[in-house]
């Protein structure tokens, strides 16, 4: 199922594999077209959604907008609702919006 | 190998680049992840958002990752991350991964050096062009 790449350079320890179960990838392949879709609205209602919803979690599933406090409650109101849309775009909106340095 | 992200609009209206792709989740299921492609981050870290649809069982305590507002407690799993490379095909990313633990200390999940190391990245804005770029893809420079 997996074909294991080998990858030397330290100090990763990540391996990387190339998936060729054809089952796989075809869930793999609807999985990303609902996960384009639900990037897609939130992408075109951005301006909206995003200064509305500042200090909460967000998720779109089925291009739906679901909003709580906390990942656990937004996940369970999105999956609720669309209990097959495995593609949902979850997200945290940051209280504050300030410029961003994220190196870690 | 070509993985191509994309310019996502974020919070506060900056353009930002991105790759999306799918972490494991202790249940089987891949849980979809918009990661910031970050240049300069050494590890690949979980936002809270994500680490919750994970929802791991087993989770150990990691080394503290450090920013510009200083250092941040962090979790560690072990799980496997994958993306979309050219024809549809899919590759995986097996190993021991970070997450933060502070909603607020990071709101998107980032791609770090630990994967984009093992590729030759492009993040051009003018060119509208997020990719990552392996094995036998190559990117070349001309002067017009």
């Amino acid at each position: 199922m997996y074909e294991d790449i080998p990858v030397t350079e330290k100090p990763t320890q990540i391996v990387m594999e190339e998936i060729t179960d054809p089952e796989e990838l075809a869930k793999a392949r609807a999985q990303r077209a609902r996960f384009d879709r639900n990037t897609a609205w939130l992408q075109a209602h951005a301006a909206e959604v995003y200064p509305r919803y500042r200090g909460k979690c967000i998720c779109i599933a089925g291009e739906e907008l679901f909003v709580a406090e906390t990942p656990e409650e937004v996940l369970a109101l999105a999956q609720s609702a669309h209990p097959d849309d495995d593609g949902f775009f979850l997200h945290y909106i940051p209280r504050e919006k300030l410029a961003r340095i994220y190196a870690n | 190998m070509q993985i191509n992200g994309e310019w996502l609009v974020c919070d506060d209206g900056v353009v930002r680049p991105v790759i999306r792709g799918e972490v494991l989740a202790t249940n089987g299921a891949w849980v979809p992840v918009p990661f910031l492609l970050d240049t300069g981050a050494d590890r690949t870290v979980f936002s809270v958002a994500i680490l919750t649809a994970l929802s791991p069982h087993a989770l150990s305590a990691s080394e503290r990752l450090s920013g510009l507002g200083g250092s941040v407690r962090t979790v560690s799993l072990e799980t496997r991350g994958r993306f979309s490379h050219e024809e549809s095909r899919k590759v995986a990313f097996r190993g021991a991964y970070a997450a933060i633990t502070d909603l607020e200390a990071l709101d998107m999940s980032v791609l770090g050096r630990d994967i984009t190391n093992l590729f030759a990245v492009v993040v051009d804005r003018p060119g509208n062009v997020v990719c990552l770029l392996g094995q036998r893809h190559q990117y070349m420079i001309v002067q017009r």
